[in-house]
């Protein structure tokens, strides 16, 4: 009954899509205010019908209803609860609906906050959402149908879930990415708006900038718990495996990056239009290739859900509609578009023209190595694949002068900085930098030129000269106290985000080249020293979970003077039902480092294989995601965003 | 010529889409096989139900073959016997075996015994079907693992001369046999 109930509601909002990507579009080519009007409760009902219809699922993963195919290959009777309802979005048919849901919020949050828009702008926007939401709630009623029984022949238990689903993880990090994914949407929309109208005033790119700020800060948050879920569940301590589908959202969040800054540009000096408007549209784009990727079996990933060409065909020409179409209208609108505005060769215009062009190469290096197998197969020459060292070295190269860059941006002004006032500051910081990052190395390493050495000093280029970027702009208010309360809340975001960047490299960099780790044969009693700690396996025992048999290893640390560090408790986990061996790695974390260590399998004569890291300042690759979103939150709280436009408001087209 | 270059992104997409729609066709886990081209790897194993006969690369020129990795332990070996007996029998397809023998873990009392797996493969050949000449016991896995087996059923399809011309990862159903592996046995084996 409630999995009737689920796809009835889903029927309904795809007919309420239907009318939001209808009505107001037209009436906003025939003047007609009522039909403008009609948007918002639309897009609020529309989100009402899919979040009733995700509630019925999760009812029907909850109670066990085995009768639903979805909850029979999903789920298990022994699952925990709260794993239960996470495997309604650990399916192909049910990710796709949570997509559907979070879309629809993401219409009515805009409908919501859409006040200050002029009626003709609101409607078109949440017109284009809403032409959005009907492609994908299509693709889940009628390709991938969550809701769909087996009846009258049903299982009495179900296939349980994915182990490697099982985790804390998995609860909130799809949710997060596709808050991000789909958020990307918004300023899509924003800018097909745009495109419509043919005005591109700074005002469209104001209106855009607190979604893309939020559907940024969004899928940074999921993409670094994917990462740091990965470390933990896999088992062997790496947190990036430029796997396809991590590609796939890595693409858009660059894109998306690119955009906030090319966003400001267009906003602060009405320039860089057709550029901006092309970001705005590659970022969805590139979240709907990402879903693409993920969902049609075209690429091998360890995320792929089961392949179906059909489902590929769909999406495909859904893409081709979306992408195919955007791109159509840019070219035949954006041609007429000119910018006036002039700058000179040293200004913060050209400094974020180079933050564009080292991002968007860095998203051509991603598409091409992530593509490039799939061409060269079908072009006949034979599989082929690329991996780690391909991405790393291009990242490698690509990340100096990035780097420097973004130390030197910020305390650039528009239009025009002369070179000399700021020669004392920088000169400074990069004193600063070098004193630091060979202090740094000295105190936890040894001082080498290495990777270690080169993330360091661009970290602290960056971080510094950030801090001391804040502070001078902070004094500038008279004093530093009246200075913090005036100082706009952006530039705290930006600040901040600059300094996460700074953190995450100093992080990739000394856990790329201190990490230690040692494949070990161990019996009771046995240690092993590695990186000055030293691991004593006190004992292996059996393991008795809801679902899952296994063994225990629990093991003391001691620095090799004797004094006692921690105590680890490593599991390794057989699920019953799939049949299949589960890490459940221990990690002591520091700041400074983490202790790691997962439980292999038993070996002849009463020993284990025992796998040990040490890796130093692992925690800051995540810290940096963390802080760069807090940036991006507090960017968008800014006071600015909420003014009611002073731009003309247009009630009649 | 401005007005063109706002065109890009389009075509560029277009293009992309191209590849995309032919990617949807073809199946990402297909590898080309390294050994094609390749003579067979040098070997000496015994025959499984006849363990003093011995069989090398040489002993088995003369004639195209398919050769079969397979194990009694593996459903999908079991299911394909009955497919490739009407292959053998009514095309005569010379058909021959590699017997893959997993590894036993001694934990689990588990030993090697080679009379109670003649009459194991004996009795499974009786129910579904027995496609095979005969049957090269690989006991220690090294022949598999040379012809870059990475698990079963795996078909190889090897010509006169010993050399593979074809290596086929999964089972042979008649659709497989049809639009794969019949083109290529059926060219070789019409060589004089």
């Amino acid at each position: 009954m409630i999995p009737e109930l689920g796809q009835l509601t889903l029927t309904f909002a795809f007919a309420l899509s239907l009318l939001l990507g209808v009505v107001p579009l037209v009436g906003s080519f025939t003047a007609n205010e009522r039909a403008l009007l009609v948007a918002k409760p639309l897009a609020v009902g529309n989100f009402v019908f899919t979040l009733l219809a995700f509630i019925a699922l999760c009812w029907a993963f909850y109670h066990d209803d085995f009768t639903v195919v979805n909850v029979a290959t999903n789920s298990s009777s022994i699952l925990p609860w709260y794993y239960k309802l996470t495997a309604t979005w650990g399916s192909h048919e049910g990710s796709m609906l949570m997509w559907v849901m979070i879309l629809a919020a993401w219409t009515a949050l805009v409908a919501q906050f859409s006040k200050g828009l002029p009626l003709l702008m609101q409607g078109r926007i949440l017109g284009i959402m809403g032409l959005i939401n009907v492609g994908f709630i299509a693709f889940s009623l009628f390709m991938s149908n969550p809701f769909e029984r087996s009846l009258p022949f049903y299982p009495v238990e179900g296939n349980d879930l994915n182990p490697l689903l099982q985790d804390f993880g998995m609860i909130i990090h799809p949710p997060l990415l596709y808050m991000g994914y789909v958020g990307f949407a918004v300023s899509f929309a924003f800018a097909i708006a745009a495109l419509i109208g043919g005005k591109f005033d700074s005002t469209w790119a104001r209106w855009a900038r607190p979604w893309t700020l939020a559907a940024w800060m969004f899928l940074t948050l999921g993409i670094m718990l994917g990462s740091w879920w990965a470390y933990k569940e896999l088992g062997w301590g790496g947190w990036w495996f430029w796997d396809p589908v991590e590609n796939a959202s890595f693409m858009p969040w660059l894109v998306g990056t690119a955009l906030i800054h090319s966003l400001a540009v267009t906003e602060k000096r009405g320039t860089f239009k057709s550029w901006t408007v092309l970001l705005a549209l590659g970022a969805f784009s590139l979240s709907l290739l990402g879903a693409f990727l993920v969902r049609s079996g075209v690429l091998v990933s360890v995320h792929s859900f089961a392949a179906d060409p059909e489902r590929g065909v769909f999406l495909l020409i859904f893409l081709l509609i979306v992408i195919g179409g955007s791109l159509l209208l840019y070219a035949s609108r954006m041609h007429s578009v000119r910018s006036q505005a002039r700058y000179e060769l040293f200004s913060r215009e050209v400094m974020l023209w180079g933050n564009n062009v080292f991002l968007l190469t860095a998203t051509l290096v991603v598409l091409l190595g992530t593509l490039f197998p799939l061409v060269h197969k079908e072009l006949g020459l034979g599989s082929i694949s690329i991996g780690e060292p391909f991405f790393n070295q291009m990242f490698y190269y690509l990340n100096i002068p990035f780097a420097l860059l973004l130390g030197l941006g910020p305390w650039v002004r528009w239009k025009q900085q002369k070179a000399a006032p700021l020669l004392k500051p920088l000169s400074m910081v990069a004193v600063f930098s070098l004193i630091l990052a060979l202090g740094t190395l000295a105190a936890t390493q040894s001082v080498t030129a290495n990777l270690a050495l080169l993330g360091l000093l661009l970290g602290a280029w960056v971080g510094l000269s950030a801090l001391l970027e804040i502070y001078q702009r902070l004094q500038q208010f008279g004093s530093l106290s009246k200075g913090i309360a005036k100082l706009q809340a952006s530039h705290y975001g930006m600040t901040l985000a600059h300094i996460g960047f700074a953190v995450l490299v100093v992080g990739v960099a000394m856990t790329l080249t201190y990490s230690e780790e040692r494949d070990v044969r161990m019996e009771i009693g046995d240690r092993v020293v590695l990186a000055g700690y030293e691991f004593e396996l006190q004992d292996v025992y059996k393991l008795n979970g809801p679902n899952y048999g296994g063994e225990a290893a629990e093991l003391d640390v001691r620095t090799v003077d004797g004094r006692y560090v921690t105590h680890l408790h490593a599991e390794k986990r057989e699920y019953k039902i799939q049949r299949m061996v589960m890490t459940e790695a221990a990690v002591h974390a520091r700041l400074s480092r983490d202790l790691y260590v997962s439980l292999g399998e038993a070996l002849p004569g009463n020993a284990w294989a025992i796998r040990v890291y040490v890796k130093p300042f692992v925690r800051w690759i995540w810290l940096g995601g963390l802080l760069m979103s807090l940036g991006a939150l507090i960017a968008l709280l800014d006071k600015r965003y909420r003014r009611p436009t002073t731009a003309v408001e247009v009630r009649h087209a | 010529m401005r007005k063109g270059l706002f065109y890009i992104p389009l075509v560029l997409f277009l293009g992309l889409s191209l590849f995309l729609l032919s990617g949807l066709f073809s199946d990402p886990r297909e590898r080309d096989s390294a050994i094609i081209g390749k003579p067979l790897p040098a070997f000496s194993l015994p025959d499984l139900m006849n363990p003093q006969q011995q069989w090398t690369p040489e002993s088995l020129k003369g004639e195209t073959f398919l050769l079969n990795v397979w194990g009694i332990w593996c459903p999908t070996c079991n299911a394909e016997l009955g497919y490739m007996s009407q292959l053998r029998n009514e095309q005569g397809v010379r058909i021959i075996g590699l017997y893959y023998v997993l590894p036993e873990d001694p934990m689990f009392g588990e030993v090697f015994d080679l009379a109670t797996l003649q009459k194991d493969v004996q009795s499974r050949l009786q129910s579904f079907g027995d496609p095979y000449q005969f049957n090269i016991l690989d006991r220690n896995r090294r022949l598999s693992m040379d012809l870059g087996v990475s698990g079963a059923p795996e078909h190889f399809i090897v010509d006169a001369d010993g050399i593979v011309r074809a290596h086929h990862i999964g089972d042979i159903n008649p659709q497989v046999w049809r639009s794969k592996l019949a083109p290529i046995y059926q060219q070789w084996a019409a060589k004089p």
